[in-house]
């Protein structure tokens, strides 16, 4: 994979915040790839999150926060359970999502659910959808 | 004994089942559950950023008011309400500014009195003074096996289930603290008390996909294919679970699962406290198995219960 590398005041900004939100510190994570490894949703997702979290690393907001991989993470913390350096990547999903902008488009909105599935799903995962993936 | 249970959103509409079981099961075991006065929903996912207070505020609600009633202890079923309630006391516990914070929030919320049904507002913060405890954990460690074995009527001559844990009740262990997050016990060790046999398989913490299927419902096929067929390939009649949504992605959604992975020719899928009130001598009717897409009667058969287990 090639990116282009930046290097300024708001890629410095970008990780700081990340952090700041996450509670996690990325500069910990030495690419081991267990988090991709184990990751039930890998198969689906452009970036693996080994590689959200390398681009985290390289203040790479732009091919960050376009990537499809922030709505398939099931917060599932199967990666925060083996990760060797203890990040929990689940939160820097979450950070990620939480600074996407707030004018834009939901990844996942109510409209997309027919009336009929809608009545068939359990509460729990209409709840939990909209929390994670709309504004 | 008496003791705080919160069901949840799910369990009150959509997978009656869970709680009628649970409920049933109880009873045997002379456990009296008190649901929390006004209760709310706990909101479905803890939330993961330093700045979603607010996420906190309705799992902390529903807490303090279980402190209020005298409760020290709250029993959920749900992996989700589980997982919400658990962290957020745990947050409020360790960090005192989440704790004044959140208390800030719910200072001005109205309080009704569980006898009188008087509204009051003001009352004080919340510490961290309930300890949230999943059904599995309090019947290991408050209610312990050998009072299960004792009160057992029916001989389930050690059915083969897979156990299923799925994604919230074991992680994160740091603050979850059930058991070994790869190499769990408490599921197997609650269905031998129950006179099943456990069959171990490589998939019994991995996601079913979760609210993904949903969203991609292709993806949440294909995560909760792999845990049937890893439990059938392994021997299991049935898998066993906790969360109404691991439920639904693999019992609800099992027919889309068989059209698109021919090879899988379907499993039952069933809930840990049908499998406990059954072995307690619980009616059939009351199992709440019409709600299963994949039939699951052929588990309760009334094979003449000849030896009782004591």
């Amino acid at each position: 994979m090639r990116v282009k590398l930046k290097s300024g005041r708001d890629q410095r900004k970008f990780i700081a915040r990340i952090e700041e939100l996450s509670g996690e510190n990325v500069f910990a994570c030495y690419q081991c790839g267990r988090c991709s490894a184990g990751c039930p949703m890998a198969s689906e997702m452009d970036l693996l999150p080994n590689q959200i979290i390398r681009l985290v690393q390289m203040g790479l907001d732009e091919d960050v926060l376009r990537s499809k991989t922030l709505f398939l993470c099931a917060s599932c913390f199967t990666c925060e359970s083996r990760c060797p350096k203890g990040i929990d990547m689940a939160r820097v999903m979450e950070a990620v999502r939480h600074i996407l902008d707030p004018k834009g488009k939901d990844a996942f909105g109510p409209g997309e659910i027919s009336p009929e599935l809608a009545q068939e799903l359990p509460q729990q995962v209409l709840v939990s959808i909209f929390r994670k993936f709309s504004k | 004994m008496r003791v705080h249970y919160y069901p949840g959103c799910t369990l009150k509409q959509k997978t009656t089942a869970l709680d009628i079981s649970t409920r049933e099961a109880m009873k045997r075991l002379d456990i009296e559950l008190v649901e929390p006065e006004g209760w709310s929903c706990c909101g479905a996912e803890y939330p993961l950023t330093e700045e979603k207070i607010v996420g906190l505020a309705a799992p902390i609600r529903v807490l303090r008011q279980v402190r209020e009633e005298g409760g020290d202890v709250l029993v959920t079923t749900c992996s989700f309400c589980f997982a919400v309630l658990k962290r957020a006391d745990k947050a409020v516990k360790d960090d005192p500014l989440k704790r004044k914070r959140v208390n800030a929030y719910l200072r001005d919320d109205i309080q009704i009195d569980p006898l009188t049904k008087e509204r009051t507002t003001g009352f004080e913060d919340y510490n961290g003074e309930v300890k949230v405890l999943h059904l599995l954990e309090y019947l290991r460690d408050r209610v312990g096996y050998p009072k299960i074995r004792e009160r057992l009527k029916r001989n389930l001559k050690g059915l083969a289930i897979a156990p299923y844990y799925g994604c919230r009740v074991l992680r994160p262990q740091k603050e979850m603290a059930v058991d070994e997050p790869d190499s769990p016990r408490l599921f197997e060790e609650f269905l031998e008390a129950v006179g099943c046999a456990a069959v171990d398989y490589p998939f019994k913490q991995e996601c079913c996909g979760s609210y993904i299927s949903v969203s991609l419902p292709a993806a949440a096929t294909e995560a909760s294919y792999r845990i049937l067929r890893s439990a059938r390939m392994n021997g299991a009649k049935a898998v066993a679970v906790t969360c109404p949504l691991c439920f639904y992605n693999m019992d609800h959604r099992q027919e889309a699962i068989k059209e698109t992975f021919l090879d899988f020719p379907g499993l039952p899928v069933v809930f840990f406290t049908q499998l406990l009130a059954w072995a307690l001598g619980v009616d059939k009717s009351v199992l709440g198995l019409g709600e299963h897409r994949v039939p699951a009667d052929d588990l309760f058969s009334e094979t003449p219960a000849t030896e009782v287990r004591t």
